[in-house]
């Protein structure tokens, strides 16, 4: 087989399919759950809603460290890149923490994994979506 | 609005809502899921207690 028949045997990339998955991926990291919402997939949707939304609550609630963009140090960069993660719902999670991160006891601690981990899995829920979006994932 | 959580209260919510969603993420299935949530949430509480155990000795 040449090589040109090789280039033509891959199928052509759809760029409006591929668009829409974009905006999938997006309107699921903006709002946990709305990338699988508008593919009607209502069980996961409502599920990332939901997982994504305590996390934030009880890890804004236990006082955790909501870091944000003047980070000292690489650490402080990255937990800020996590946290941005859960999109929306940063923003709730500074309104319900007005009295500031206390990491002095283990609970402020615990917040700060709880609203980290809440972004990187809303993260990973926006790929998930996207890919479904694609057609890669069921 | 405040929650003080115990480190066992910690542990058992976080490891209850990332097994739920991995459990979707994961599995199409409703029984497919409810196992791995199952599964997943034992594996979390095992580790967490067995790693917390292995530290006693050097806590002080």
């Amino acid at each position: 087989m040449t090589d040109e028949a090789q280039i033509a045997a891959v199928p052509p990339v759809d760029s409006k399919r591929e668009a829409r998955a974009i905006a999938f991926g997006i309107a699921g990291w903006l709002v946990p759950g709305l990338g699988h919402a508008l593919q009607r997939m209502w069980g996961r949707a409502i599920t990332f809603f939901g997982v994504v939304g305590v996390l934030v609550f009880v890890g804004a609630g236990m006082r955790g460290n909501l870091f944000n963009s003047q980070g000292g140090d690489a650490f402080a960069t990255l937990g800020y890149v996590a946290d941005l993660g859960t999109g929306g719902f940063y923003l709730l999670a500074k309104y319900i923490e007005v009295g500031g991160p206390d990491v002095s006891h283990a609970y402020g601690d615990y917040g700060t994994r709880f609203l980290a981990a809440a972004g990187v899995l809303n993260l990973l829920a926006a790929l998930h979506a996207y890919e479904a979006a694609r057609g890669r994932k069921g | 609005m405040k929650f003080h959580l115990s480190h066992l209260q910690a542990m058992l919510l976080f490891g209850l809502l990332i097994s739920i969603a991995f459990g979707f993420l994961s599995r199409r299935r409703a029984l497919d899921r409810v196992k791995y949530i199952a599964w997943s949430l034992l594996l979390f509480l095992l580790f967490g207690i067995g790693i917390g155990w292995a530290m006693y000795p050097f806590s002080r």
